[in-house]
């Protein structure tokens, strides 16, 4: 991946390391997007690893380029992934974070969600909570959570990739149509250790310049935020690895 | 349930003198008639003082048709206390012992208060 050019500055990464995901709208072709529209809901593991997938989406220069600076030289490409798709209405599913994620400081990879066609909000878009992929979570003990100040429902454009670091807390939100609604989710990974390698005007690591508070946060879990951002940001310069 | 088939008594005495009871009337004297059922409402406060400002809401309501429902950003209530103002019942406060936290990893958004309504 020695040729994917990073696009983020240091502010970008100090946004992502506040709000955990980069939000690309529209970026990938109508007529690649189309090409989605037979693809079978499950695993699609041979979709993703197609030459066209590839060339069309994983290394698409904006999205590679995000997946560059944040998981370094030589990240690796995804190797497979899961077809999330939806057509009869339904309540949604509950917040969670994937597998055993939440905790820790690094960002080993990044969970990607490409939307083909136009998301609106009766097509139960997937949903995010900003600021939350560093909260360690029983799925099963917040399944009672319903909204949340500041949640944001990915209603975007056809074409759109989300990336996300793992631990992120999202859920597929309420659906209230009939309308097909894909979501193709797959991961780029880390290779090598992390240094501050994206597109940077100064050679000296700059302090993390803290971001707003955001919406749901508590008093103290400001403060608690403002230090998991800086060891994020302290760990992605290298700084204590 | 009484003052609810009071209520449509009084309702339909006043009616009559201008039209009869209708099969309507009478579906909503059935609705009168049925056991109050529970309303549930989760409200994740910022702290554990009801004036703190809320963060998340879930509503439990087996009254209404269960259907998806879209998401939302207002806030039923600003707090707790403007809740029980509406009518609402604490029926459990958060326990500050287990909102622990280590070093500065924790699980949880806000304080958890649930409260009720019977209708």
């Amino acid at each position: 991946m020695t040729d994917v050019k990073p696009t983020m500055t240091d502010s970008d990464v100090m946004d992502f390391v506040a709000q955990g995901y980069v939000l690309l709208e529209g970026i990938i072709g109508e007529d690649f997007n189309r090409q989605c529209d037979t693809l079978p809901p499950g695993n699609a593991n041979a979709f993703i690893t197609s030459d066209a997938f590839i060339e069309e989406v994983l290394l698409h220069s904006e999205l590679a380029g995000v997946a560059r600076s944040l998981l370094g030289e030589n990240f690796r490409l995804p190797n497979g992934g899961h077809h999330h798709f939806y057509e009869a209405p339904h309540f949604g599913q509950t917040w969670h974070s994937d597998g055993l994620s939440g905790s820790g400081y690094d960002v080993t990879n990044l969970q990607c969600y490409y939307f083909p066609h136009a998301v609106e909000i009766e097509d139960g878009p997937t949903m995010i909570l900003p600021g939350s992929h560093c909260r360690a979570v029983d799925r099963e003990a917040i399944a009672h959570y319903g909204d949340v100040l500041g949640q944001v429902s990915l209603t975007v454009p056809a074409g759109s990739v989300a990336l996300t670091r793992y631990g992120i807390w999202h859920k597929a939100g309420p659906k209230t149509n009939n309308k097909k609604r894909s979501m193709i989710k797959f991961s780029y990974y880390r290779t090598s250790p992390p240094v501050r390698d994206w597109k940077i005007d100064a050679t000296e690591m700059p302090a993390y310049q803290n971001r707003a508070r955001l919406p749901y946060v508590t008093e103290v879990e400001s403060y608690r935020d403002r230090v998991r951002r800086e060891r994020t940001w302290d760990w992605l310069c290298g700084a204590n690895t | 349930m009484k003052d609810a088939v009071e209520r449509w008594i009084d309702t339909q005495k006043k009616k009559l003198q201008k039209a009869p009871v209708t099969s309507e009337d009478l579906d909503a004297l059935r609705d009168c008639l049925q056991e109050p059922r529970q309303q549930v409402l989760y409200l994740y406060s910022k702290s554990t003082n009801m004036r703190s400002p809320i963060a998340s809401w879930s509503l439990c309501d087996p009254t209404k048709p269960q259907e998806p429902t879209l998401p939302s950003q207002e806030r039923p209530y600003a707090s707790v206390l403007e809740a029980m103002a509406d009518g609402w019942r604490v029926v459990q406060f958060p326990i500050s012992k287990l909102y622990r936290y280590e070093e500065v990893d924790n699980d949880y958004l806000g304080y958890e208060f649930v409260l009720e309504k019977w209708i």
